[in-house]
């Protein structure tokens, strides 16, 4: 236990710990409540280590095993850590058609970084996503909460400026 | 109650937000206390309105005057102008993209004109987040009415009647799918909606979402209590953060009134709902996989049966619909089934929402009935293709539909018609595709997309989409081979037949459509390693070249113009293209249409950049070629086609001899396109190249009557036929063979003939003079009366759109000062003393769109008017004059006058010894299209006469080495296209001097340093 | 907040109606207040102070006000100009709060022009 709780401070603070485990109490009992735990402890958290995991699994009542299983299916989870900004292309089919393909290939030569990674000063997470439903303005680019419409390939670099 | 007398609705959907609408709001806000009109005039934001692509819109009520693209900085203009002093704010109206007309009015603009809001009816007109907008709306009156004055079956009846089927893709009849639910006994039930919106494209669920979430809410009870639950859940995607909060507020509003909860309107009902916030899965849009998501699981199918109406959520009899059927419930119940069932066609009821992307005019949200043909919504909704591109397809239905092409604009968008064409309705992403989609790398997209997001649990689909993955990878990338396609349709089959779910029963759909439709592109990619559509990069250098029909190396002669090695740039363009300067002048440069500079200002200006070079460059000198092979081979036309396959030909030692009816040769180039667009000194010149190659050009001598066909049968060894369509084809009206009655063809040959005749008025038009028709030949033939001194009216019979004709001719000719009538067609000529007077016409309208994606003209009846004319040209098309082959003949004609080319064959006639090329096989077609068809005439006449020697192939000579030079510029500024200098209307229009007058030196040196050289690899 | 009942629901219909009938595009009479710069100099936003005063007392809900520029008639504002469904507009002059609300009891609400006001009766406009 003590192990593992010195796993977690390693990449953790005592008072995110803590909140991890209220986040656990507060769905535990809950049926089906692994996922929106899992959600609000990302939300906290970042990203969802295997320390992270186990305490979950152990706090519910769950076998790590299924809660690495749930992890790894769903793109929304991640289990490294992140940039401070996420930067993500839309490959959406509407994206596609107006050039969201070169738009990818010159966030990859900008960042220097291929899909989901994070460049080495954790500045920048790149990342693809199938649409985002805002195909009006494809293509479309979206840093953290920010959605850039119309961009053109070379504009690419006076948006991740924006960013610090 | 607060009184406004005005209310600006901000939409607040996704798209607007992002496109800046919570700045303008604030600016409105901060504007109207400055002005002091906060009490008079109301802001409400509003959900997604639709129009997406246009955002931020604001409406302004009560006039519903709509803005478009609103920016904070506008804010203080459309105060003091539009709410203080009542005058709208003109240049923030939509601008309808065809006419450039502004429209202000909301319902008047057609992207809403033609829609039927049923869905949709609050969108954009309430504050979501207001509770009691929706119930003024009459929200909550069909729940009301379910609760008091219905039982279960009369629900379920009612559903049933309307006929209303499942919107989120399968088109299961909802009613029915209660009925189940509710025959299942169990204490517990469940009524869950399905917001796992993922179908890339689609996004009417969030929107509905975002602008009525109520009405999810509303229906949801409905089916509760006609299937008998008390717990509900909403899995929506954790990726639309927007539509979650709505939702939460939508839910707090509704328990705090009482009408979720225990005891719902003092009814003794109870429901309450949760919402389930989905992680990023597309198969949990899957039914079962999603409940397999809630209840805490990685969100894998189960098998049916047992079905969820039976043992759904946690085992539990359940009921699942998406959002947009869950919105309609309130209304079929409030309004009655009847209600609902007044629109649509007879196995799809009601309307449908799409959300219509891609590349069309008006992206955005659309409401239509049920039945409504995809033209309609792709072309009067939609607003066409932008930058003049053609419509390709439609795809319907996201990774599990597939595609409509442009046959099948009159397509009935319904469930059934569409599952016919090989599509499915799916959940309603829409996307319009244009002439750049490649439909092989549009299926390999799909794939990929299902492969990825393929749980894994079932083999078929886990291992089977990504074998089929590779093998589209494979096409696109040039490892295509033969049986690829048969592999593909067989593996297709069996993924259908026996994967798990819907993911990958639907994953192969998007491949069978589009081998279904677009074969020959699939074939070009395996066996000729072309795309030509210009997306496959791996399949070629630069786009541009990709495009050309003879592939010139475009980026390369681009560079040596840039690097002022004009000579240079000369002999590279020698090398496959013999008449540069013919195609400097009138190429129909498809490679402009694939420019990647396009994208971002202006595509480059390549054929002027030729021009340049072959103006400004010593042509590179030409000897003649001893004739070292024993074949003889004879060519018949001396047009583009011709002359090129005489060169290649001579190049590989044959001895070549081309007949040519006319005085001179160089076929349409000298006798169809006129003077001022081509110099004859110009055409002289390269056709002079090829004599002196050796080739000898016997003019004046027409096969089957200087010479007859059996003569060139028996002297030559080979023969390239390629006499071109030198004649028009006829406009069936009364009194077509009155004297003063020409074809288009017909009147420029002799023209070009008789030349001094027709100028020093021996010949005439009269004074006014009718063009028909809307090609390229109507035009030549309408500029050159003008220069004859008529008065030109140009008749075509449908849209300036669908004009056949270059732009820049079309444009040229109206400068001239021609007048062109459109929806015009011919009925009748009127005869006066044995010669035209006038001409009887038809008003047309635009009807059904015909096979090549045009409206079709369907007469206006009673609309007939003459038009006084002393002369008729009818340019209406052209066919291939073949008598001179004689009847029993090896080579066969078809019907339509071409030349039949043998199977597997590309220029092969049906008989060993002729080949054929040109027009005479593909109909009138470009310049730039007859070279490419007398190279590839001449590869393979030198390849049959080398296989039947049992020779090797023709290994052609080392050529120059030519360095090219690598330079671009770091950043690329915006700057359009170098303006072709030319003469003015006024000086041009009464003689045959050349229009165009070609870039001076550092206007192409900036023009060819526009390129981004796509050929380099970076 | 209190549960809903049936009835409720209507009530809060008929409410919310009121506020929200000018985005239904249903009008019987439609006041324009002229606001150009003299208009508004000559106190026009007073007279429609007192004009969406009168509407918001009367309760009526198929009313719609709109400003419009000056309308070049500069010295006999404010101006305002009433037009009700299917009948010629007719422009008031020299208008102030008081004349105002006597214009919409009289005019606007029971139909009555109220002649000693009035500028000019204008040509209906289809």
């Amino acid at each position: 236990m003590d192990l593992e709780y010195d796993e977690l401070l390693k990449e953790f603070s005592q008072e995110q710990i803590k909140e991890l485990d209220g986040i656990i109490e507060k769905h535990r009992g809950q049926p089906g409540g692994l996922i929106p735990v899992l959600e609000r402890a990302q939300e906290l958290l970042g990203f969802l280590p295997v320390p992270v995991q186990k305490r979950v699994g152990r706090e519910l009542g769950i076998p790590v095993s299924h809660v690495y299983g749930v992890v790894t299916f769903y793109s929304f989870f991640t289990m490294h850590p992140r940039g401070k900004h996420t930067a993500k292309v839309c490959l959406g089919t509407a994206c596609y058609v107006r050039g969201g393909k070169k738009i990818a290939a010159n966030m990859e030569k900008l960042l220097g970084i291929k899909e989901g990674e994070t460049t080495s000063d954790r500045m920048f997470t790149y990342e693809t996503v199938r649409c985002l439903g805002a195909c009006g303005l494809g293509p479309v680019v979206v840093v953290d909460n920010d959605i850039h419409g119309r961009v053109k390939p070379d504009k690419l670099k006076d948006i991740l400026q924006q960013y610090s | 109650m607060k009184v406004f007398r005005s209310h600006i609705l901000i939409c607040g959907g996704t798209g607007c937000q992002a496109t800046g609408s919570p700045k303008v709001k604030q600016a409105l806000a901060a504007e109207l206390d400055r002005q002091g009109l906060a009490d008079e005039i109301k802001i409400v934001e509003t959900g997604c309105n639709g129009f997406c692509a246009m955002g931020p819109i604001m409406v302004v009520y009560p006039d519903g005057i709509i803005y478009m693209m609103v920016q904070p900085e506008d804010v203080p203009e459309l105060v003091e102008e539009h709410l203080l002093k009542g005058r709208p704010v003109e240049r923030l109206f939509y601008k309808e993209p065809s006419t450039e007309e502004s429209i202000p009015l909301m319902h008047e603009i057609p992207f809403f004109a033609h829609q039927e809001l049923r869905v949709l009816r609050n969108k954009g007109l309430i504050d979501p987040e207001v509770i009691d907008e929706y119930i003024a709306r009459d929200g909550y009156a069909g729940m009301a009415k379910a609760l008091t004055k219905m039982t279960s079956e009369e629900i379920i009846k009612e559903m049933l009647d309307s006929g209303i089927r499942g919107r989120g893709g399968a088109g299961f009849p909802t009613g029915l799918k209660w009925k189940f639910a509710a025959q299942s006994v169990n204490d517990v039930k469940y009524v869950l909606c399905n917001a796992d919106e993922g179908d890339p494209g689609a996004f009417m669920d969030r929107s509905v979402l975002e602008a009525d979430p109520h009405a999810v809410l509303e229906g949801m009870i409905i089916a509760a209590k006609a299937i008998g639950a008390h717990k509900g859940y909403i899995y929506c995607r954790a990726e639309y953060p927007l539509a979650l909060r709505r939702l939460d507020v939508a839910i707090t509003q509704a328990r705090e009134y009482g009408l979720l909860g225990e005891n719902i309107l003092d009814t003794g009902f109870d429901f309450d709902l949760e919402v389930y916030q989905g992680a990023g899965a597309f198969v949990c849009g899957e039914e079962t996989a999603l409940m397999t998501s809630i209840e805490g699981n990685r969100g894998m199918p189960r098998p049916r049966p047992p079905f969820p109406a039976v043992a759904g959520l946690w085992q539990k009899p359940s009921v699942l619909n998406n959002v947009e059927t869950m919105a309609s419930i309130g209304q079929i119940i409030a309004k009655g089934s009847e209600w609902f069932a007044s629109v649509g066609n007879e196995t799809s009821k009601g309307t449908k929402v799409f959300a219509l992307t891609g590349d069309v005019n008006n992206v955005g949200l659309v409401e239509v009935p049920m039945g409504t043909s995809l033209g309609t919504i792709v072309y009067d909704i939609g607003g066409g293709i932008p930058n003049g591109k053609k419509f390709k397809a439609a795809q319907l239905g996201g990774p599990s539909g597939g595609m409509i092409p442009i046959q099948h604009l009159n397509a009935p968008i319904d469930y059934e018609s569409v599952a016919k064409l090989g599509a499915i309705m799916g959940s309603g992403g829409l996307i319009v595709m244009n002439e750049d989609m490649c439909p092989v790398d549009m299926a390999r997209f799909f794939m990929d997309f299902c492969q990825d997001e393929s749980c894994g649990k079932c083999t078929p689909c886990r291992e089977g989409t990504k074998r089929m993955l590779e093998i589209l990878t494979n096409i696109c990338e040039g490892r295509g081979k033969e049986g690829d396609i048969e592999t593909l349709i067989e593996m297709a089959d069996i993924i259908k037949d026996s994967a798990l779910c819907g993911l990958g029963q639907t994953a192969p759909n998007p491949v069978l459509s589009t081998i279904r439709y677009f074969r020959d592109e699939y074939e070009a990619h395996i066996r000729d390693k072309h795309c030509s559509a210009g997306v496959c990069a791996a399949l070629f250098k630069s786009p541009c070249q990709n495009a050309c029909p003879i592939g010139m190396d475009v980026p390369q002669y681009m560079a040596l113009v840039r690097a002022k090695r004009f000579d240079d740039a000369y002999k590279i363009m020698m090398r496959t293209n013999p008449f540069p300067a013919i195609c400097g002048r009138v190429c129909d440069h498809q490679c402009q249409s694939k420019c990647r500079r396009g994208t971002l200002d202006e595509a480059l200006a390549i054929k002027f950049v030729k021009r340049f070079i072959t103006d400004n460059a010593d042509r590179p000198a030409v000897n003649s070629v001893p004739v070292d092979r024993n074949e003889k081979i004879a060519i018949v036309g001396a047009g583009p086609s011709g002359l090129t396959a005489a060169k290649d030909l001579a190049l590989r030692g044959y001895q070549v001899t081309v007949f040519e009816e006319l005085p001179e040769p160089g076929g349409m180039t000298r006798y169809g396109i006129p003077s001022y667009r081509l110099p004859r000194d110009i055409l002289a010149g390269e056709i002079d190249d090829i004599r002196a190659l050796g080739v000898e050009i016997k003019c004046n001598t027409r096969v089957g009557r200087e010479i007859s066909f059996e003569d060139v049968d028996k002297k030559y060894d080979y023969i390239y036929l390629a006499p071109g369509a030198h004649k028009s084809q006829r406009m069936r009206v009364d009194g077509e063979d009155i004297a003063g009655v020409f074809g288009g063809v017909e009147f420029l040959r002799d023209f070009n003939i008789n030349k001094d005749a027709w100028l020093n008025g021996e010949k005439t038009l009269g004074a006014k003079v009718a063009v028909i028709g809307g090609g390229n030949c109507a035009i030549d033939a309408a500029r050159c009366a003008v220069r004859l001194g008529a008065d030109v009216t140009i008749l075509y019979r449908r849209t300036r759109q669908d004009m056949p004709a270059a732009g820049e001719e079309i444009i040229a000719a109206e400068h001239e000062g021609i007048t062109i009538e459109y929806f015009v067609a011919p009925k009748k000529i009127v005869e006066a003393n044995g010669k035209v007077s006038g001409i009887t016409c038809e008003r047309m309208k635009a009807g059904d769109f015909d096979n090549s994606g045009r409206r079709r003209p369907v007469v206006i009846e009673g609309s007939n008017f003459t038009l006084d004319v002393d002369a008729v040209i009818a340019s209406i098309g052209q066919a291939p004059d073949l008598s001179f082959v004689p009847e029993g003949s090896d080579v066969s004609v078809n019907k339509w006058e071409y030349f039949d080319i043998a199977e597997g064959s590309k220029s092969r006639t049906t008989s060993d010894k002729f080949f054929a090329g040109g027009d005479a096989v593909t109909g009138p077609w470009t310049v730039v299209g007859a070279i490419a068809a007398g190279h590839q005439a001449a590869e393979d006449i030198d390849s049959a006469i080398r296989s039947r020697n049992s020779e090797p192939p023709w290994e052609a000579p080392a050529k120059e080495i030519i360095d090219i030079p690598f330079e671009i510029d770091e950043e690329t500024e915006e700057q359009p296209q170098a303006a072709m200098p030319e003469l003015d209307a006024v000086e041009r229009k009464t003689n045959f001097r050349e229009v165009e007058l070609g870039y001076e030196i550092e206007k192409a040196i900036k023009e060819a340093s526009r390129c981004l050289r796509c050929d380099a690899e970076v | 907040m209190a549960k809903l009942k049936i009835e409720d629901l209507k009530k809060i219909k008929e409410r919310v109606q009121g506020e929200t009938a000018l985005r239904a595009g249903t009008r019987r009479v439609k006041v324009t207040v002229h606001m150009g710069t003299c208009g508004i100099a000559a106190g026009a936003r007073e007279v429609m102070d007192s004009l969406m005063n009168e509407i918001e007392e009367s309760g009526v809900t198929d009313v719609v006000v709109a400003t419009s520029g000056c309308m070049s008639l500069c010295s006999r504002e404010p101006e305002v100009t009433i037009e009700i469904l299917d009948q010629d507009p007719i422009v008031y002059e020299f208008m102030d709060q008081n004349k105002m609300r006597q214009v919409f009891k009289r005019h606007v609400l029971e139909g009555e022009i109220q002649t000693p006001f009035v500028l000019a009766r204008a040509k209906r406009q289809n």
